[in-house]
């Protein structure tokens, strides 16, 4: 690792004045933009070799890719010249920080065949398409029918999701993205908790969730939005949706049993 | 006794006895009885069933889901609510266009769970029906009992 480090602060040492300039703009400086996007450009081998290095664990290789590529914008958003480091010794942790993380949020909890693992992802696309197309989740024969496969094949898709942490890439990429703010879906003081009598313990639990389950838990019950709704909302999968509020809802019973 | 959901459903909600369910035996037509330990541990087995059921009888992937939640939501109730080493009983009818699913536990209180809690809003979020009531039990003892119908699909508006 030192020693490709070190040939490759060579190859890239032509952008340490590209690196000192982005940090010396002010932050709603227009020139921002272009220089921002010529350091992922020439830096994305970077990201590459790092992805190609967690390859072979049954990620996609696109998707790693992009996973190490947002490591990356983040380590040249974060970097500041000033420290005296140089960028590759605080970008590559800063990557595989991120792979590393995927991996964690984003993978299979047990060991499921290949062809498992495709038909979930098809079966996730398909979900989030047909969503669209009919303004409410699909059943397992409205899949089976769109992707031209039995319906029991379906179902073996279905109970594989079971095993997944996480649906899809764009997942991460969404929850990374600052413009999109969960927090504006509802107020702050959720009127919608009046009238619930153990409000007093529920509040403080609600508050201790991270923001997206918060307010998924809020649209559900409290919106009463469908997952579907949801996860079009929040730019998630109806998956991701359900199994977020299935494990939250277990966590706020017992936080309010506990009381 | 009925309200008026957001989205426009009706959502049947009572404390009391239907009447036109018969209280002492199975829901009629019960396609699949679940009988386990109330205990935490076994919630993963009634969980299933209901996401095998409603998957083969063609629910939306919303509806299996919503499902799954409202019959881990009654369970847990029953659960902390039930005597110590009692059986909780659960029987599932596929009914057409929705599922019924009854499950009772003997329990200490007669006082049924309470419609103001987060527990009552969650379920009737969940369910397009849903009751809970107290019947005496063998022994002098009390049996909880909740029933509820998920349909096969949301009348959704406004996507």
């Amino acid at each position: 690792m030192t020693q490709s480090s070190e040939r490759a602060t060579n190859d890239y040492a032509h952008l340490d004045p590209v690196l000192a300039e982005l940090a010396g703009l002010d932050a709603d400086d227009p020139r921002r933009t272009e220089l921002r996007d010529r350091l992922v450009t020439e830096f994305l081998p970077v990201a590459q070799h790092i992805a190609r290095r967690f390859g072979q664990r049954g990620e996609p290789h696109d998707d790693l890719v992009q996973v190490a590529t947002v490591g990356l914008i983040s380590a040249i958003d974060r970097f500041d010249p000033t420290r005296g480091s140089d960028f590759l010794s605080f970008a590559v942790p800063t990557i595989m920080g991120e792979v590393r993380r995927h991996f964690r949020d984003t993978s299979w909890s047990v060991r499921v065949p290949r062809r498992l693992k495709e038909l979930h992802l098809a079966i996730t696309g398909a979900t989030n398409e047909l969503s669209q197309h009919l303004g409410r989740a699909p059943t397992p024969s409205e899949l089976a029918t769109h992707l031209g496969i039995t319906k029991d094949e379906v179902y073996e898709g279905l109970e594989a999701s079971n095993a997944y942490r996480s649906s899809s890439l764009d997942e991460l990429l969404v929850g990374t993205d600052k413009s999109v703010s969960l927090g504006d879906a509802l107020g702050d003081d959720d009127p919608e908790l009046m009238g619930v009598e153990n409000r007093e313990a529920l509040q403080p639990l609600l508050q201790q969730l991270p923001e997206r389950e918060r307010t998924i838990i809020l649209l559900r019950f409290f919106g009463n939005l469908t997952q579907t709704q949801i996860a079009d909302r929040i730019g998630i999968s109806q998956m991701h949706v359900s199994r977020l509020l299935a494990r939250t809802l277990v966590d706020l019973r017992k936080g309010l049993l506990s009381e | 006794m009925g309200e008026v959901d957001v989205d426009g459903t009706e959502v049947t909600v009572s404390e009391h006895e239907p009447s036109t369910t018969t209280s002492d035996k199975p829901a009629p037509g019960a396609d699949v009885e679940v009988r386990i330990a109330a205990s935490p541990a076994h919630l993963s087995v009634v969980r299933a069933v209901a996401a095998d059921l409603a998957m083969r009888a063609d629910f939306t992937l919303d509806a299996i889901s919503d499902l799954k939640m409202a019959v881990d939501e009654a369970c847990s109730e029953l659960i902390s609510r039930s005597v110590p080493d009692g059986d909780l009983v659960c029987r599932f009818s596929v009914e057409g266009e929705q599922i019924h699913f009854a499950a009772e536990a003997a329990t200490t209180t007669v006082v049924p769970p309470s419609r103001e809690s987060f527990g009552w809003r969650v379920l009737t979020a969940l369910t397009d029906s849903v009751n809970t009531w107290v019947v005496p039990g063998p022994g002098g003892g009390h049996v909880l009992r909740f029933d509820l119908v998920k349909k096969r699909a949301d009348d959704v508006v406004g996507l």
